[in-house]
């Protein structure tokens, strides 16, 4: 189990040295606790300590990485079950399923075009993490090949025979694929085969204990680098597995379960659906059936996200946000980008029915008196907020409403904006209507 | 030895709250529907059933919107000028409930008579809003609230300056409410116990922790409802009250669903990825918790009721 | 029906004998006898101030709520909750010894002289009597030799400095004095004074009294409040105590915009005057209590957030409030007073004491000092609620500490008819729950002129049990009573009609005020709430809490965990210190072995940044509530709410 700061702090020096960087041993405990930071920095800690330590940081979901000549797609070392507790950290592959039946040429088409995909979502570019190449029959060596002239990412090789799966692994020299799939009658080719090609391998077992048994099995075998594919015919299925898995490697801490989970979605009825399961819902790998913009898009957007730190401040984009229609001679209102104070700002003024420009500066997601405070509202960053956005050329009464807690402000906006008239409103938003009707009307 | 699945024991649940009065009850509803109970996470039946499912309302206004993106036009058609019209389609398509969203043309007559209308082209229960600005909604609300009594209506949307009058009225006529908060944990538990202090009872609340869309702040939603179930579930009884969730309002909001031009090319077919976003919106909140979504689009109504179908069977 | 002789015996021994009839309370009894008994919570039981001892005959409690086992042994009992069931006998005590009797009342530790004060051995000034040989046409040693000679040979001292300044008065004083002078010394170490250099301080003529005081002074620089004690450095004495807002509060209410506003032209110039304006107004108020001038303070030890500090000596701020937040020293050198502007002796030592970090100042290490909590066995929190609302958690073993944005509510500033805890402060109320008529406790005694902390603490609480306020902090318009109505403010609740007053005004408090309360005792639970969590300790298994602030005498505890200032844990747990900054800056200027203790409390406290993510905001949030949106973590405000609704 993770020790606390206090628990940690109890196996340190305690001089408080400063050599590892930090002002006290109990600050460099707390980072330690959150993980932020190597033991190696203190130079005094104990062997014995070292030991008890070591053994309360290893992760309890084994991170895999799957590894290709156009990139690594990871899964594994979560710590929670729920987001807002901590946050979830490696995003789930997308891996899109080709046939080998399908032929090469079929495939390659296909592939060159979903690799090819990238889509951009608030200034981040988004990709598809891989492909599924499954032996269904045919040339798996030749449709692997085919995968392979098409994309550089990391691939999946599907099938239940170790001898059809063996040629695709020979055509991948150097990566780490992933393999699909060990269950109990083949666990022991398999084991060997990912092995010999330092492969990531994936166990398929109904229950946890069958799961729990092959991994145990495997793992002496020698391979460390497994994922979990508990099956599942339909989204209550998946949902309970997927939940019980995290649960015990999470809670009960049960090594032998402690491995990424795979999610085959287009089991369910409504693959999309499912898919967006899957990414809630702890898998570390999904493969989709299909490729098609319009389904793999809000996929990409909703991993995103599930996989955003919640303890980063919430944001608003910034910008200039149209409230009741605002006409050229509507205010002009400012706040800062931190969600919550936007929210009451953009709702008092909706709910009152007043036409308001309301521009939102980039304050680092802090709220009016933080950002003011940490000096990321001052007059210069809402003058270059006012310009950036154009507001003159939507307005022909030149009017900014500054929020009351930085009326200091309003003389050094003046000076940077010599054409608007400042106007200093309420301190609270719930005062904006009044200050509204009485001031701007 | 087998593995012991750990099981969460928890010792409070969901509140059960049920909607619409049918004519034993003094109301006229055809049928009722009963959300809540639920004393796990979403769907592990595992650990305890799914004793009310998840439904789905479908999103209707007094007067045809004219900012409503035209792939929701194309298929409601000719019935978005009425809304008893709009209200049986709805019906047909699939929705549990119908929301009657009145709007800033209305008078209290105009929303009277819409709500009357919408109560007699359906046996659904119905959930009743005001346009959303707090003088005008109670100015509508009240007197839609005493022209259906009994009918054990949803008013709302009930928000931190704006809900005084709108309980008042629910408590005098019998109905229920919908109270909104801005995505915080806190601040939905702080209009709970103000309302309850009020004198509602704590079952005839229902809780709007505004979601945001799929890729607009849903997951801070999406957590804000985790949290409230999970608090729920501790035995905090002011935050036991049922989900309510605006997934088609926030995805219709979206870009990627209301329109089709000037769109990059990698946002793919528009139809299609419109009803993907609601859908999805929609699925992630079921994941998270909602007892009730409501929803515009009658595929994504049709997708969200297979998913939730196939999510309570164990 | 039966009638039974209740027979009421006062104070003063009087006794008043009355009818009263089976089941009807003590309190109409003494009503009907016209004995006063007083009933501010309108005779709920809730505010114990009819307590009575029945001496004689049977009677039942309905409520026990403000006794103890003992008291009733002893015949306590409420009057208002106690039902006649025979004849009895009842003394009614005054009412100032009820009020002391209550277990909420925290009295602030009275300030003694630290045990085995020895003035020789703990500290760094003394006074020495110095007898030269007079110069002669034989002896023609100049005078600051002659001195250093003397110092030599009489006191085995080898390292001497002076200033110019002195150093220019020397022949007069030495030759006024016919060669016998007094010099007050100061050594960094006393307990190695032949290797510690000395400085000479003050060199008066002729031989002062060995005993007669030597004085220095402790201040503490508030951002709101600046305390200031007078001490006799002979005797360990403090002989005056005063406090004054801080004159800088015109510039700005919180650290930051202090901060922004010196980093405006000449603005680090006028807040450096300003607080020097209050400090030496201060120090001239405290030495003409005492008959002394300010030109014979020789000594000063300050304490303050690391801000007021910078402020005060004129070092640029601007880094404090920056990310990474670096202050430009936390532990400034020895200075003297002709460098700080400080209106005491030219050469007087001035220590400005050690901080942390630019939001742990040497307020906080001097009040862990005063405290007693780096010594504490148990783990123990320290609370003060001040401006910036810092928190202490730990004990001998380890000490964590975070800092909030409280704001000056609850020192009496930012709130319309808020005012510091002096005569003609309302220090109490209780509000009658049928009439909502308050009643008033008033420091002095005299006409109330504001409410003071802690009487914001307690009106606030009342108007949340009387239904006044809603939990959300709203003004309950629909309350049947005059005092309640819409103000200037917004909605308000008149404390005092105008024609009680001392102004002739009427003195409210408006939604805008409980807003400002309700932020400020947010933000300082929100503080030690997350504090505790982020070193995984349970706030219920704290030992001890420790209170400092400005709140004068004393601090309800029940009231201040009504409204979710403090934590609901057994009253007992809490002790209320006043103000803990002052003090501690009062030991390390009496003691060099204290001054060190800071020291090394500086060098070992770790400091926790609050703002960084989310879980602040989120713990702010849910206490932005009365009492607190967790209502399960108020048990006992919850019994009361519903006893009370």
């Amino acid at each position: 189990m993770a020790l606390s700061g206090i628990q940690i702090y109890k196996l340190l020096p305690q001089t408080n040295c400063k050599e590892c960087g930090f002002p006290t041993c109990l600050a460099f405990a707390m980072k330690l606790a959150a993980k932020q930071v190597e033991l190696s920095a203190c130079p005094y800690v104990t062997e014995a300590a070292q030991k008890q330590l070591a053994e309360s940081a290893a992760p309890p979901i084994r991170l895999v990485t799957l590894k290709a000549a156009g990139g690594e797609a990871k899964a594994g070392n979560e710590v929670v079950m729920f987001r807002h507790e901590k946050t979830f950290y490696n995003r789930p592959g997308l891996f899109v399923r080709v046939k080998a039946s399908e032929g090469a040429e079929a495939i390659g088409k296909k592939v060159a075009e979903a690799d090819a995909y990238k889509v951009n979502y608030v200034g981040l570019d988004f990709t598809l993490d891989g492909f599924a190449v499954e032996a269904d029959g045919g040339d798996f060596a030749g449709a692997v090949k085919a995968v392979r002239g098409a994309s550089k990412r990391p691939l999946i090789l599907i099938g239940k025979d170790p001898a059809a799966l063996e040629p695709g692994l020979q055509a991948l020299t150097g990566e780490t694929p992933l393999l699909y799939a060990a269950n109990a009658s083949n666990w022991e080719a398999m084991a060997d085969l990912a092995k010999k090609y330092t492969a990531a391998l994936v166990v398929s077992g109904e229950t946890p204990d069958a799961l729990a048994d092959l991994t145990q099995k495997i793992q002496a075998k020698g391979v460390e680098d497994m994922v979990l594919d508990p099956g599942g015919k339909n989204m209550s299925q998946m949902l309970t597995a997927w939940t019980q898995l995290r649960r015990l490697a999470l809670k009960s801490n049960f090594r032998p379960l402690g491995y990424p989970i795979i999610a085959f979605p287009c089991d369910a009825k409504d693959e999309g659906v499912a898919a967006a399961q899957a990414i809630a819902k702890y898998a570390g790998f999904v493969v989709l059936s299909e490729f098609k913009p319009e389904a793999i898009y809000p996929l990409l957007v909703l991993r995103q996200n599930i996989y955003t730190d919640p303890q980063k401040p919430i944001q608003v984009t910034p910008g200039i946000y149209e409230i009741n229609q605002p006409k050229p001679e509507s205010p002009v209102l400012v706040t800062t980008n931190f969600s919550i104070t936007y929210f009451a700002v953009a709702n008092e003024v909706e709910g009152s029915g007043l036409p308001a420009w309301l521009v939102v500066c980039d304050a680092e997601g802090m709220s009016v008196l933080t950002a003011w405070a940490a000096g990321k509202f001052d007059a210069e960053r809402i003058a270059k907020t006012i310009k950036g956005f154009d507001v003159a050329s939507k307005v022909s009464k030149k009017r900014i409403v500054l929020p009351g807690h930085v009326a200091v402000l309003s003389g050094e906006l003046e000076a940077e904006l010599p054409d608007w008239e400042i106007k200093v409103g309420p301190r609270e938003a719930v005062d904006i209507p009044a200050f509204y009707k009485q001031v701007l009307m | 030895m087998p593995i012991e699945i750990p099981k969460d024991k928890w010792p409070g649940s969901i509140r059960k709250v049920t909607l619409g009065a049918t004519a034993a009850e003094g109301g006229t509803r055809a049928k009722t529907v009963t959300v809540g109970g639920q004393a796990t996470m979403p769907y592990l039946h595992f650990e305890a059933p799914t004793p009310n499912q998840p439904v789905v309302a479908i999103e209707i206004k007094s007067r045809k919107p004219e900012d409503w993106s035209p792939l929701l036009a194309e298929v409601w058609g000719e019935a978005m000028a009425d809304p008893a019209k709009w209200a049986k389609a709805a019906e047909a398509a699939g929705a549990d409930l119908i929301v009657l969203a009145l709007t800033l043309a209305d008078t209290p007559d105009d929303a009277v008579k819409a709500v009357k209308s919408v109560l007699g082209a359906t046996g659904l229960p119905v959930i009743v809003w005001g346009p959303g600005q707090a003088e005008k909604d109670n100015e509508l609300l009240v007197p839609v609230a005493e022209a259906a009594k009994g009918e054990k209506l949803v008013l709302g949307l009930c928000e931190d300056k704006n809900y005084r009058t709108i309980v008042a009225t629910a408590m005098a006529n019998g109905h229920l409410i919908q109270c909104r908060t801005p995505m915080d944990v806190n601040l939905a538990k702080q209009l709970n116990i103000l309302i309850t202090d009020m004198g509602l009872p704590a079952d005839r609340i229902l809780m709007d922790p505004t979601t945001g869309a799929l890729g607009y702040g849903i997951e801070y939603g999406y957590s804000v409802m985790e949290r409230l179930r999970l608090a729920a579930l501790q035995g905090d009884s002011m935050t036991q009250m049922p989900l309510i969730v605006t997934p088609g309002f926030e995805a219709w909001k979206a870009k990627e669903s209301k329109v089709g031009e000037g769109v990059p090319a990698a946002w793919g077919n528009w139809k299609e990825r419109a009803v993907h976003w609601e859908t999805l919106t929609a699925a992630a909140l079921m994941e998270s918790g909602a007892d009730i979504l409501i929803l515009r689009h009658p595929e994504s109504v049709k997708r969200i009721k297979a998913a939730i179908s196939e999510l309570v069977t164990a | 029906m039966t009638n039974h002789t209740i027979t009421f015996t006062l104070a003063d021994s009087k006794t008043v004998t009355v009818q009263a009839r089976t089941g009807s309370l003590l309190s109409e009894a003494a009503r009907q006898a016209g004995v006063e008994i007083g009933q501010p919570c309108g005779g709920q039981g809730r505010c114990g101030r009819c307590l009575v001892q029945v001496t004689a005959g049977p009677v039942r409690r309905r409520s026990t709520l403000r006794l103890a086992n003992e008291d009733i042994q002893q015949g306590f009992a409420l009057a208002c909750q106690t039902v006649i069931e025979g004849d009895a006998a009842v003394f009614v005590p005054p009412q100032e010894k009820i009020e002391r009797r209550l277990t909420t009342d925290r009295v602030a530790a009275e300030v003694s002289v630290p045990a085995g004060y020895e003035y020789s051995h703990a500290q760094t000034v003394r006074r020495v009597h110095l007898t030269l040989k007079s110069p002669s046409m034989d002896d023609q040693t100049d005078d600051w030799s002659r001195l250093q000679t003397a110092l030599r040979t009489q006191l085995g001292i080898n390292d001497t400095g002076i200033s110019l300044g002195l150093m220019q008065k020397i022949s007069a004083i030495l030759r006024e004095g016919e060669w016998r002078v007094t010099a007050i010394l100061a050594t960094m170490n006393p307990e190695t004074p032949e290797t510690s250099p000395t400085r000479i301080v003050a060199l008066q003529p002729g031989h002062v009294d060995e005993y007669s005081p030597l004085w220095g002074i402790a201040v503490d620089i508030g951002t709101t409040t600046v305390s200031l004690w007078l001490v006799d450095l002979v005797s360990g004495q403090a002989r005056a105590q005063v406090a004054e807002y801080n004159g800088q509060i015109a510039r700005g209410e919180d650290v930051i915009s202090r901060i922004v506003y010196a980093g405006k032209d000449g603005g680090a110039d006028e807040m450096r005057s300003l607080v020097l304006g209050t400090i030496n107004g201060l120090l001239e108020t405290a030495c003409k209590r005492v008959k002394a001038s300010p030109q014979e303070v020789v000594k000063a030890a300050i304490s303050g957030n690391s801000t007021m500090i910078h402020l005060l000596l004129g070092i640029p701020a601007g880094n404090i409030r920056l990310s990474p937040f670096i202050t430009a020293v936390n532990h400034p050198p020895l200075l003297t007073g002709i460098e700080t502007g400080l209106a005491i002796a030219t050469d007087a030592i001035v220590d400005c004491l050690p901080g942390v970090a630019s939001y742990v100042g040497a307020d906080i290490t001097a009040g862990v000092l005063s405290s007693g909590l780096n010594n504490a066995e148990e783990v123990t929190l320290f609370l003060d609620v001040g401006t910036n609302g810092e928190t202490v958690l730990g004990n001998r073993d380890w000490l964590v500490t975070c800092a909030c944005s409280a704001g000056p509510a609850f020192e009496g500033a930012g709130v319309i008819h808020g005012m510091r805890a002096t005569a003609g402060a309302i220090e109490e109320v209780w509000i009658n729950s049928e009439t909502y008529e308050p009643g008033l406790r008033v420091i002095g005694g005299g006409k109330p002129k504001g409410i003071c902390g802690s009487g914001l603490i307690s009106l606030l609480a009342e108007m949340l049990l009387t239904g006044i306020l809603d939990k959300g902090g709203n003004v309950a318009l629909t309350v049947n009573s005059k005092r309640v109505r819409e103000g200037d403010h917004g909605p308000e609740y008149v404390v005092v009609w105008g024609a009680e007053t001392e102004t002739g005004q009427d003195i409210v408090i408006s939604h805008v005020d409980v807003d400002n309360l309700m932020r400020a005792k947010a933000a300082i639970y929100a503080g030690f709430t997350m504090l505790a969590q982020q070193v995984d300790f349970k706030l219920e298994d704290v030992h001890k809490i420790l209170i400092g602030g400005s709140f004068g005498k004393y601090i309800n505890v029940e009231k201040a965990v009504q409204i979710g200032l403090l934590p609901d844990v057994p009253w007992e747990r809490f002790e209320f210190l006043g103000n803990t900054s002052v003090r501690g800056a009062y030991y390390a200027l009496l003691d060099w072995r204290e001054r060190e203790n800071i020291r090394q409390i500086a060098s070992r406290m770790t400091y926790i940044e609050l703002s960084a993510d989310n879980t602040f905001y989120d713990a702010f949030m849910s206490a932005m509530f009365l009492p607190h949106t967790d209502m399960d973590k108020f048990p006992s405000v919850s019994a009361a709410l519903n006893k009370s609704s």
